[in-house]
């Protein structure tokens, strides 16, 4: 058993980590909002935590924190996610959804090319022999499953709270929640910043987990990834994109003997399911076990109306 | 900067800007009369590269199920270029009535984020198709491909050469051609009249008793065709590197259409005009972040005129 | 009675068609107020300029003095002003309950933090929120649907649930567009008496697009007249009614 976890832990926590950028995507979708940010989040998370891990800047404080570091970069991506998600957010965030998933797409594509180009990242070749929180892969879970266990109670919590019900209400229709009383352009904010930090304290903790970071952890593909995942898994409960998320990062592994033409069929799966199945797979599971809270009203009432 | 290097920059600008205008024009195409981002564009702008390679020259790599194989046959460039954009159309038609089709039968919201992924997750199954068929390494024009025409004609402004690479001229008649056609098309014929009665409200368009569907299944043939002539262009250009290559231009196009106005068809060459020209003045020393002007200019419109230069500010009925 | 709400020379231009034109009249406090006229006299318009959903070309609107020129649509919610929609706009996904509980976000306090961790003002201010959308269910016969999904809904349930819906707001002012529509004589009478009773019960300064010209004359206290963006007359449904070019305008209406 042990030999399993240590053959695969690699994968294993990968799978926990593509659940959790997965997540950073619904946030937003609660609220309506297509945001293709979070790799360019997940990226910074990263940066950060290689910068202070490696950069003779930071060599003090590595000193005097020892293991504390670790949490400390995760803090400060939060921090950073916040501030630029506010930054970015406050001024998108006003327009109709399709020209937020076009300024985040600019985003990411603008922080690659900076993270290309500054020598604090490390130009193309980016940062490697960033200092590791454990040696085993496996051992990793100890960090990322704990993240994804608070991620999903936050989560299960914000959508029976008074804002998860603003964040519907917005995603439903936005014209009528904002002459119901709430405030739309807040709430979507709200919802991009709580993706964004996610996202960048993932990017914190994969840092040390891979080793190496650089520009290539950043791209719109990613963006692309993380939304088949939410579609593919449902984007009605938090559940979805954990699933969505597990399963399209496993599928190439255990479609290893198909190998080449891995990426054909799970690009055929995400249209196939975006045509036929716009619940994803749990929507539709949830449906046909008739999960569903709300029931249809009884069908014996005739249409009233003239 | 000297008054030759302001020609050659004009020069390089007006040519890549030409094609990103034409790219674009794929783009506004399909958004002015369904509303929506055809991700996919960016994919079929890729394979009108290599289609139009295939056919005029024939021979692939050293990757990829079709290794080695060279096709009998190499086909006038001209040729190669338009049927391979006729082909492009062809794919465009197919990805409307496969994947956007049901979609809009399913009515009600454009389910944003589907239709966006939709085009996406095509660009991957066309990009991946790609890659498995003839690999990633990059495909070259040879110089020969435009027969018997000199590489490059050399002016000479004030005793300094400038270049002006013969593939440049060829770019620059081909869009100016593409966008007189496609102006008499949108002015003059019916089908450009039903564009622009579409284009303005879908829903009375049925009533004029144009055929939705077929309309819808010619827009997308031109759109393809367009995208099909820009990726050959680049590809004869710059070379067809890898089948990624489209990824970035299908992202620079959705620059230009949001520089120019979402929908508006002379935006769509304004855009393509300003960021092509913009691009090609970054100062050499910042050559890394000519990438990035797209983007930036995306961001800043966004922010600051959301419609872009010609468009219409949208007003939401209730 | 003091003017509950003014609307004061409003003007709406819409690229060169002009959807209002210097429209200005009082609604005075607790009136039942009707605003009639054809088809896109721009009525709906109106509405959406008072609600803040669109903004005057040119003019004001007030409430009981405060300008509402200007503001967001939240807050002019917030200042207790309350709509229904001609199509009828409700949270879809959601079910009966839950759309009237959105309706009291701004009545409610309890922020992100509390929300996730479940504090004992958070649990209090839910189960408050939940007694009082199950309290106006019941006020509007949709008790025991209150689970529904308000798409499944049947149309005029539909229609009262938006409007229990803009009652949870807490409103003073509750405009409604076009509630009648899609019903027949017995659910128009129904509908009335619905409206008299809230209007007396919570206090309401009411204000009401209809087409039906007999259920506006029964109820309003008084009426205005709207043909191609201009206000043609305003008064009490007798005198409005006997108006020669109200008359001429809706030849050919019910």
């Amino acid at each position: 058993m042990g030999q399993f976890f240590e053959n695969n832990g690699f994968l294993l926590v990968t799978l926990v980590q593509q659940a959790l950028l997965a997540l950073s995507l619904y946030f937003p979708m609660m609220a309506g909002q297509l945001s293709l940010a979070s790799p360019g989040f997940y990226a910074i998370g990263g940066y950060i935590a290689a910068i202070v891990g490696t950069h003779d800047y930071f060599a003090p404080w590595r000193d005097a924190l020892g293991a504390w570091i670790f949490p400390l970069e995760w803090l400060l991506a939060a921090l950073v996610s916040a501030l630029l998600a506010l930054a970015v957010g406050i001024p998108a965030l006003r327009l109709r959804g399709i020209y937020l998933a076009l300024a985040t797409i600019a985003f990411v594509e603008i922080l690659r090319v900076l993270s290309l180009n500054l020598e604090i990242t490390g130009g193309a070749i980016g940062i490697f022999g960033i200092p590791q929180l454990f040696e085993a892969r496996f051992a990793y879970m100890l960090i990322f499953a704990p993240l994804l266990a608070a991620t999903l109670l936050f989560g299960h919590r914000l959508e029976r709270s008074r804002i998860g019900r603003a964040f519907r209400a917005i995603r439903e229709d936005e014209l009528a929640a904002d002459a119901m009383g709430v405030q739309t352009t807040r709430y979507k904010v709200l919802a991009f910043a709580i993706g964004a930090v996610l996202a960048g304290v993932v990017g914190a903790m994969s840092a040390p987990f891979l080793n190496t970071w650089n520009a290539r952890q950043g791209t719109f593909d990613a963006s692309i990834a993380y939304l088949a995942y939410v579609l593919i898994g449902g984007s009605r409960s938090v559940w979805g994109p954990v699933f969505g998320g597990m399963l399209l990062s496993a599928l190439p592994e255990l479609l290893r003997p198909l190998k080449d033409s891995r990426l054909i069929i799970n690009g055929l799966v995400l249209v196939l399911v975006s045509v036929y199945l716009p619940q994803g797979i749990s929507g539709a599971c949830s449906r046909l076990l008739g999960f569903s809270s709300k029931r249809p009203s009884g069908s014996g009432e005739l249409k009233e109306g003239a | 900067m000297s008054s030759v290097q302001l020609f050659q920059n004009l020069l390089n600008g007006i040519s890549i800007g030409s094609v990103y205008a034409i790219f674009a024009l794929g783009y506004t195409l399909v958004f002015s009369i369904l509303g929506i981002i055809n991700f996919a564009h960016g994919a079929i702008f890729t394979l009108g590269a290599y289609l139009t390679y295939t056919l005029a020259v024939g021979q692939f790599g050293i990757n990829g199920l079709l290794a080695g194989v060279a096709l009998p046959w190499q086909l006038p460039f001209a040729l190669s270029l338009l049927i391979g954009a006729v082909l492009s159309g062809l794919v465009g038609l197919l990805v409307e009535r496969l994947a956007f089709r049901p979609l809009r039968n399913r009515g009600g919201d454009p389910l944003l984020a589907l239709v966006s992924s939709l085009g996406v997750a095509l660009v991957l199954v066309l990009v991946n198709a790609i890659q498995y068929l003839v690999g990633a390494e990059i495909y070259t024009f040879p110089s020969g491909v435009y027969g018997d025409l000199p590489p490059a004609i050399v002016l000479r402004i004030s005793g300094q050469p400038v270049v002006i690479r013969t593939v440049q001229a060829i770019i620059f008649l081909v869009c100016l051609l593409i966008l007189a056609a496609v102006g008499y098309l949108v002015r003059f014929t019916r089908f450009g009249k039903a564009l622009r009665a579409v284009a303005e409200n879908p829903a009375t368009a049925s009533l004029l008793g144009i055929s939705v569907d077929r309309f819808i299944l010619g827009t997308f043939f031109l759109s393809g065709f367009l995208g099909g002539v820009a990726g050959a262009l680049v590809g004869t250009s710059f070379g067809v590197a890898g089948p990624y290559f489209g990824v970035t231009y299908g992202l620079k196009g959705l620059a230009v259409i949001v520089l120019g106005g979402l929908g508006s068809i002379p935006g769509a060459v304004l855009g393509g005009v300003v960021i092509g020209l913009s691009e090609a003045f970054v100062p050499a020393d910042y050559g890394a972040y000519k990438e990035a002007v797209a983007f930036a200019f995306l961001f800043v419109v966004l922010l600051l005129r959301p419609q872009g230069i010609l468009g219409r500010k949208q007003l939401q009925k209730v | 009675m003091s003017g509950a709400l003014e609307v004061h020379g409003v003007s709406r231009n819409f690229g060169g068609l002009m959807a209002l034109c210097d429209v200005t009249f009082t609604v005075k406090e607790g009136e039942i107020f009707g605003l009639i006229g054809p088809n896109g006299a721009g009525k709906t318009t109106l509405f959406n300029v008072i609600t803040g959903l669109i903004p005057p070309t040119s003019g004001q609107v007030r409430l009981r003095g405060r300008a509402l020129t200007g503001m967001q649509p939240h807050r002019i919610a917030a200042h207790g002003v309350a709509r229904t929609f001609q199509n009828v706009r409700l949270f879809k996904g959601l079910s009966a309950l839950e759309n009237v509980k959105v309706a009291q976000h701004c009545r409610t306090r309890c922020g992100l933090v509390s929300g996730i961790l479940g504090t004992r003002s958070n649990r209090a201010q839910e189960r408050r929120v939940e007694g009082k959308a199950r309290e106006i269910l019941e006020l509007i016969g949709l008790g025991d649907r209150a689970d529904d999904e308000a798409a499944q809904l049947p149309y005029g349930d539909q229609r009262r649930l938006e409007i229990g819906r803009a009652l949870a707001l807490e409103p003073s002012v509750l405009l409604l567009d076009e509630p009648a529509a899609g019903m027949n004589a017995s659910e128009k009478r129904k509908l009335t008496q619905f409206i008299r009773e809230i209007a007396a019960r919570f206090k309401l300064t009411v204000l009401l697009i209809e087409h039906h010209v007999p259920l506006v004359m029964d109820l309003c206290d008084r009426i205005a007249v709207l043909n191609f963006g201009e206000l043609i007359d305003v008064g009490p449904p007798a005198e409005v009614r006997t108006n020669p070019t109200v008359i001429e305008a809706y030849l050919g209406c019910e």
